[in-house]
């Protein structure tokens, strides 16, 4: 039971880091129905911009007390906005003007953006894998019999929160109301006097800040990187994403986290190696009976 | 709808995974001597054009291979430039090394190592090849130089199956009777055996085996489980990893649970060697040892794992070049040219070349100074016996497996590899 409890919190904290690219996934899918390919990339581009603001602060190893706080939350910061913009300038440059255009054309330039990314970072840093200095010390907690380290806590928490304020600025803001206009009709929302293009590249600055959180995170709880980080993890996300219902904010959290248990409780009780082939035949079933995701139906709350 | 996408994008996906990249490497460390001479080769497919002899090096010299590649390209690189220097066959010839990668996205690759047999194959002034680094490329690569009959020497592979029993067969089917590859380190049987002797001396007695499921790491994982439970320790278990997996977390929770005092790796850095010795800190197995094979005897373990590097152990299927008397003058040589320290097989790599070009001179003095053909290359390699070279004597057998092979045993100590013993084996 102990072992089996503490396999939860390593499934919850993988899909932490899951669940935030996954946000990502689903909100640009939601609003103009692409599947942004180079999302996985701008996640990786995350931990490499937190790395640079590190270095510029001359942050090698723990920090400790009211520095570690500031620091974590200055990185985490600089890492969302640069991301984010990267996002903006990636819709911008490469699939604005074929918004109108058949569904493959944007798809293959996503792909083709994700090739441009890696290949940027490969360039900036080099092919090898680096290492992300420990900055945030990891003492564990026990709670009862299982233990959770400041790290794992750290994903979760962080996940969970950044679900829940994007889920109150959608619903409770101004903003969030024309986004989710857009993604239900966009010829209407335009009639109506929203700004289309301003709303697009709005969704596509968060999802790729959440993206720069989710680096960051990693890079803390793996203590290293590298360039081609970015494209098992957001396959990973993405199926996340769909399993969820793609398009449904809390379809992409739940999926996230469910991906992430049955890796792990895969790996304790079956064997690691069998862990990708559960987690999409589980996919698969979903699929077969909920064609649109677990979440994926309340139209509506589609963004 | 979903479905749609889904298989659009995973077709799309696996395509872009699978194409078979090849990318011509020629850092600016590790360039070959510029040859005015060379004209561009305007003679017909099969006779070799001019004076240059080429000399195919296949390696991975990007991305997490980088590391432990580059300085093994190096070796072959100087034993290459100093046969120049020295008038390579009265100076009638130039030798040039034709330097190719066979790592994409940053990893070895067999697709991109078969590609770049393809092209030396298609060279006719490539007399030769050294390499490949690792055993699944070898795999792929072996039947096109048993079919074209271009001699090749590895430096590194130590998977068994490459050169004898059925699968080596399988290996040769297309000229069953013909055998061009040749290595000059050891197996993984006695490479494993070798480790498990190691272990039980250091009094590990519980052993979780762990493997990357490639050619090189599963056949490793497997002869050291089989020796280790010979010598009386207890294999708790065996798992596999997956491609491309970061997150080990789950399956060192699970291996915590059965309290080993070993963990071992059969694998390389790059397959997540170094990773899963950096997690074991974080599921509180720190002060659990940690065991390998050469695949892990580089400088990017040590950068990924971090602290917990320490108390690890490691083997290179090549002596230590640094602690031979033969050595000696490679050694100063390597640092001179290179500015760095050797790499755990830059003195194989310069020895199988050296096995190479002194082939290719016996050839062309055979020949009476006129190049010589692929086959007759081959043959004289297969005659190698007692070639006197930095590693030692290097003498091959019918299956092209090297005949005194040499292990080196290392530790990890406050972040610095140390040698702890080199053990020659009989065959």
């Amino acid at each position: 039971m102990d072992v089996f409890l503490q396999q939860v919190i390593n499934g919850l904290s993988l899909g932490g880091i899951y669940a935030l690219i996954a946000l990502g996934y689903t909100m640009v899918y939601g609003i103009i129905e692409l599947i942004n390919f180079a999302h996985g990339d701008v996640y990786t581009l995350g931990t490499f911009f937190s790395l640079a603001v590190l270095t510029l602060l001359g942050v090698s190893g723990e920090v400790h007390g009211p520095a570690l706080i500031g620091i974590v939350v200055l990185t985490i910061a600089v890492a969302m906005l640069l991301c984010g913009l990267t996002g903006v300038i990636i819709e911008r440059l490469a699939y604005r003007r074929l918004r109108n255009a058949p569904r493959l054309a944007p798809l293959i330039t996503a792909i083709g953006m994700s090739f441009i990314l890696e290949n940027i970072m490969q360039y900036w840093r080099g092919p090898s894998p680096i290492g992300f200095p420990q900055v945030v010390p990891n003492p564990t907690f026990h709670l009862g019999p299982v233990e959770i380290g400041a790290k794992q806590l750290l994903v979760i928490v962080l996940a969970v929160v950044m679900m829940i304020v994007l889920q109150l600025f959608i619903f409770n803001t101004k903003l969030g109301k024309a986004m989710r206009a857009t993604a239900q009709d966009r010829d209407a929302a335009q009639l109506m006097g929203i700004n289309i293009n301003t709303t697009i590249a709005l969704t596509f600055l968060i999802g790729s800040a959440l993206a720069g959180a989710a680096g960051f995170v990693s890079g803390v709880y793996y203590g290293s990187t590298w360039f081609f980080n970015g494209f098992a993890a957001g396959l990973k996300a993405f199926t996340a994403a769909v399993l969820g219902g793609i398009g449904n904010l809390a379809g992409a959290m739940l999926g996230g986290f469910l991906i992430g248990l049955i890796e792990s409780l895969t790996t304790q009780f079956i064997s690691d190696q069998w862990s990708n082939v559960v987690v999409f035949s589980v996919l698969v079933l979903v699929l077969i009976f909920r064609p649109s995701g677990l979440l994926g139906e309340s139209l509506p709350n589609k963004v | 709808m979903c479905f749609r996408f889904l298989a659009v994008v995973l077709t799309v996906v696996l395509a872009a995974c699978s194409s078979p990249s090849t990318s011509t490497s020629t850092t600016a460390s590790s360039a070959p001597a510029a040859d005015a001479s060379a004209a561009p080769a305007a003679a017909p497919a099969g006779d070799a054009s001019g004076d240059t002899i080429k000399i195919g090096v296949d390696l991975p010299v990007s991305g997490a291979d980088a590391s432990i590649g580059i300085p093994t390209q190096n070796g072959a690189v100087l034993a290459i430039e100093e046969a120049n220097k020295n008038g390579f066959a009265g100076g009638k010839f130039k030798l040039q090394a034709a330097l190719l990668d066979d790592a994409v996205q940053g990893k070895h690759d067999p697709a991109a190592g078969a590609q770049n047999v393809k092209t030396f194959i298609a060279d006719s002034d490539v007399l030769g090849m050294i390499g490949p680094f690792n055993s699944n490329v070898a795999k792929s690569e072996i039947p096109l130089t048993n079919d074209a009959g271009l001699v090749q020497i590895s430096p590194s592979n130590t998977s068994d199956g490459l050169t004898v029993g059925d699968a080596a067969k399988a290996l040769r089917s297309s000229h069953p009777d013909v055998n061009a590859y040749f290595r000059v380190c050891t197996n993984d049987s006695n490479q494993g055996g070798a480790l498990a002797q190691f272990a039980r001396k250091l009094k590990y007695g519980k052993a979780f085996i762990i493997d990357d499921n490639e050619t090189y790491g599963k056949g490793l994982a497997d002869s050291f489980e089989a020796h280790f439970t010979k010598l009386g320790g207890t294999a708790l278990g065996h798992e596999h990893i997956t491609a491309n997996q970061q997150d080990f977390k789950a399956l060192l929770t699970k291996i915590k649970s059965l309290n080993p005092d070993l963990i071992f790796f059969g694998g390389t850095t790059s397959t997540g060697g170094g990773l899963i010795r950096r997690q074991m800190g974080d599921v509180g197995l720190a002060k659990v040892g940690y065991m390998g094979g050469d695949g892990i005897s580089d400088p990017e373990f040590l950068s990924t794992a971090g602290s917990l590097a320490d108390g690890s152990y490691f083997s290179v299927a090549a002596p230590d070049a640094t602690r031979l008397a033969s050595a000696k003058t490679f050694v100063s040589a390597y640092t001179a040219r290179f500015k760095s320290p050797i790499g755990g097989y830059s003195a194989s790599a310069y020895s199988a070349t050296e096995v190479l070009i002194a082939a290719i001179a016996k050839a062309i003095a055979a020949d009476g100074g006129k190049v010589p053909t692929r086959a007759e290359v081959l043959a004289n390699v297969a005659a190698t016996k007692d070639f006197a070279s930095p590693i030692g004597q290097i003498g091959f057998d019918k299956n092209g497996d090297i005949l005194s092979p040499a292990l080196t045993l290392q530790e990890v100590k406050a972040g610095k590899v140390v040698t702890v013993d080199v053990i020659t084996l009989k065959s």
